[in-house]
């Protein structure tokens, strides 16, 4: 018995000195984002597009001789879990991050690695928020919610033209902040929105806010927030007879809304990234992913993997892996990546980044809206 | 008839019906309570199981070639109720009965270490996303004005309404008419002098669970398809209001569940009806703890008599 322990502890030693030295070899990028809880589904979109670029960047020799490694992190979109991940990864001694989703979920963790030096680019956190304390570390592959906001704004001030608007929102960062700004902008053209409401992330029930929405005339509704609660204020919607046009952000863009909303879901306005899947450049990409068996249309998985191709391109350039020569790098050069030439302003923002109006289809399809 | 009355039966039909969910809920709740004074916190991953198994069933058979909705519905209600009993009833036996006799916050404790261990084992099992159903039962009526406003009221709105009611009225029968009913309350006046009248309590308060258990599984059929989503995060969020509808009809009161869901439920629509919907949980709160400032042991608690 003794010495089976021994052997048992011998063999343990032995296995994560193994794993240690494996490691040392390789550059690890840490990939955070929820691997579990309700919007899953985001951070699989995110792993996706980080796996293919490691992928295929070590397939081409790696970065200055050395390997990829990347490491999956679970914050469950939850801001409490978000920093304990960022303390993990920073106990881990992971340097280079590609995440968080969840704005809510980022802005916390950006303090960590501000204050740590290790260097984050978040493929889907879009609140203005993120990169607005002038922090050096902090970069984003995807456009900010001040400029969706202000494109769906717009589409809905020249084309919806709506008699009485209603704005939704789930109370949380992403949406409120998403919410405010089509407010804003709306206002401006002169359009006032009769109802203007917060609805808690979780909930099941919208009968109550239907019937006010009913009673409102409401022929427009724009939400802002994710796809569950949306689904389900769709779907209610149509089972208790109330007929207006709805738009929601990326948050709401993916299949799962059509499963939930069935039916209801056909005409739902969705603005999103332009299609990167449908770009002829990244066609040998997007068939890479898909003989994977993995999903390449979701929205943040050629951000995701842009975020890698600006990392490495910055790490060959530099030939180092020191974050601030890195982010001293990135401010100060274009990338050419699957998702167009990136330039990046001292905030750390793209200085440009297009959005698409989609009409969403029952089948979970969508069609660029005319 | 106004536009504002049409809108305000049309919200009161929204309240009543949410608010019989909370009651079935808020059963589970009340009865372990009313028996051994402990509050199951696992009772809401119980509702969430139920409605999985809802679904998993109703899938099943569908994909098996089953047209006849009657059947089926009869199916998943006889599994989700037998299943979710069976959690209920492990739960007791692993997480209340080895700690009977201990202190008072021990089985608490072990009791959310069981719903923390239901929810994360039903993510494993079924994932973490938002599971959906096609809708099931559709169509009801509508009525008034449709230039004012137009009121509807679903079928399935009706299903809800009268399961709860049967389902509390042969509740309140088998506690206050059959011999276990009677061992029932005999436990809930007193545990000690019940089990040396030669009454097995370990059996009595067993089968509390499993009733709580089997109509948070009415509940979870019925929500599962008048919402036609689940994930494994529901369970807390239907717990926290069915305890509330609990705690404000009187904890261990079976009529104080049935009104405290109630009116919990209705305060919940008015609230959104004519404030904000951000205010519906602010008044909803409020209203518990003015009522608990005025009637401690909630609407219709029995004012609890201090042993000496």
């Amino acid at each position: 018995m003794k010495n089976l322990k021994k052997t048992i502890l011998g063999l343990s030693v032995s296995a994560l000195m193994l794993g240690a030295t494996v490691a040392e070899a390789d550059i690890k990028i840490g990939l955070a984002g929820p691997a579990t809880g309700p919007v899953a589904q985001y951070g699989d979109m995110q792993k996706i597009g980080v796996m293919a670029a490691i992928e295929q960047i070590n397939k081409a020799g790696g970065v200055n001789g050395e390997m990829l490694e990347g490491v999956i992190y679970d914050d469950a979109c939850d801001p409490k879990q978000a920093v304990a991940v960022a303390n993990k990864i920073v106990n881990d001694g992971v340097q280079h991050v590609v995440g968080h989703l969840c704005s809510s979920s980022t802005e916390p963790a950006s303090d960590i690695y501000e204050e740590e030096g290790v260097l984050m680019i978040t493929a889907a956190s879009t609140s203005p928020t993120i990169t607005e304390k002038g922090y050096q570390m902090i970069f984003r592959t995807i456009g900010l919610d001040s400029l969706q906001g202000p494109f769906a704004a717009q589409y809905v001030i020249d084309k919806i033209k709506p008699k009485n608007m209603a704005i939704i929102h789930d109370k949380q960062q992403y949406g409120e902040g998403l919410a405010t700004s089509v407010k804003n902008e709306v206002e401006k053209a002169g359009i006032k929105p009769v109802m203007f409401e917060g609805v808690t992330a979780g909930d099941k029930d919208f009968s109550a806010l239907i019937a006010k929405l009913k009673k409102n005339n409401v022929d427009f509704v724009y939400y802002g927030g994710y796809h569950p609660e949306l689904g389900l204020i769709l779907r209610q919607s149509k089972e208790k007879g109330f007929d207006a046009k709805f738009m929601g952000p990326e948050g709401v863009g993916n299949p799962d809304i059509s499963k939930i909303a069935g039916e209801a879901s056909e005409g739902l306005l969705v603005t999103l990234p332009q299609s990167f899947d449908q770009d002829p450049a990244n066609q040998a990409l997007v068939k890479a992913i898909s003989d994977k068996g993995e999903d390449p249309t979701g929205p943040f998985v050629f951000p995701a993997y842009s975020a890698i191709q600006v990392m490495t391109d910055a790490m060959k350039a530099t030939g180092s892996t020191d974050t601030q020569e890195l982010a001293d790098y990135i401010r100060s050069n274009t990338f050419k990546t699957t998702t167009g030439d990136l330039d990046f302003d001292d905030k750390g923002d793209l200085t440009e980044f297009s959005f698409v109006v989609y009409n969403w289809h029952a089948d979970g399809s969508k069609t660029a809206a005319k | 008839m106004t536009e504002t009355t049409l809108y305000v039966i049309q919200q009161l039909i929204n309240g009543l019906t949410i608010g019989s969910t909370y009651a079935l809920i808020a059963i589970g709740y009340t009865m372990v309570y009313g028996i051994i004074g402990m509050i199951n916190f696992a009772h809401g991953e119980i509702y969430m199981i139920g409605t999985y198994v809802t679904f998993i069933v109703i899938a099943g058979l569908m994909g098996m070639g089953m047209v006849s909705l009657p059947l089926i519905l009869v199916v998943a209600l006889l599994l989700a109720v037998i299943i979710a009993s069976t959690y209920g009833w492990t739960v007791e036996r692993v997480a209340y009965r080895p700690l009977r006799g201990s202190n008072r916050l021990i089985p608490l404790i072990s009791a959310i270490g069981m719903s923390i261990f239901l929810q994360n084992y039903v993510v494993l099992s079924q994932g973490s996303r938002d599971v959906a159903l096609p809708p099931q039962i559709s169509g009801g009526w509508t009525f008034g004005d449709p230039s004012l406003f137009e009121v509807s009221f679903s079928y399935m709105q009706l299903i809800i309404w009268v399961a709860t009611f049967v389902a509390m009225g042969g509740l309140t029968l088998f506690i206050s008419r059959s011999r276990m009913g009677r061992a029932c309350r005999a436990c809930s006046e007193d545990l000690g002098m019940t089990n040396l009248l030669g009454i097995d309590t370990n059996k009595i308060i067993a089968l509390t669970f499993v009733i709580g258990a089997a109509l948070a599984a009415v509940a979870g059929l019925l929500l599962g398809l008048y919402y036609g989503v689940v994930n494994p995060f529901v369970g807390f969020i239907a717990g926290l209001k069915a305890f509330t509808a609990a705690v404000l009809g009187g904890i261990g009161s079976i009529p104080g569940a049935m009104l405290g869901g109630l009116i919990l439920g209705v305060t919940e629509a008015m609230t959104s009806a004519f404030f904000p919907s951000e205010y519906k949980d602010v008044v909803s709160f409020s209203l518990l703890v003015l009522i608990l400032l005025f009637r401690p042991s909630g609407l219709l608690g029995k004012p609890e008599v201090e042993k000496v």
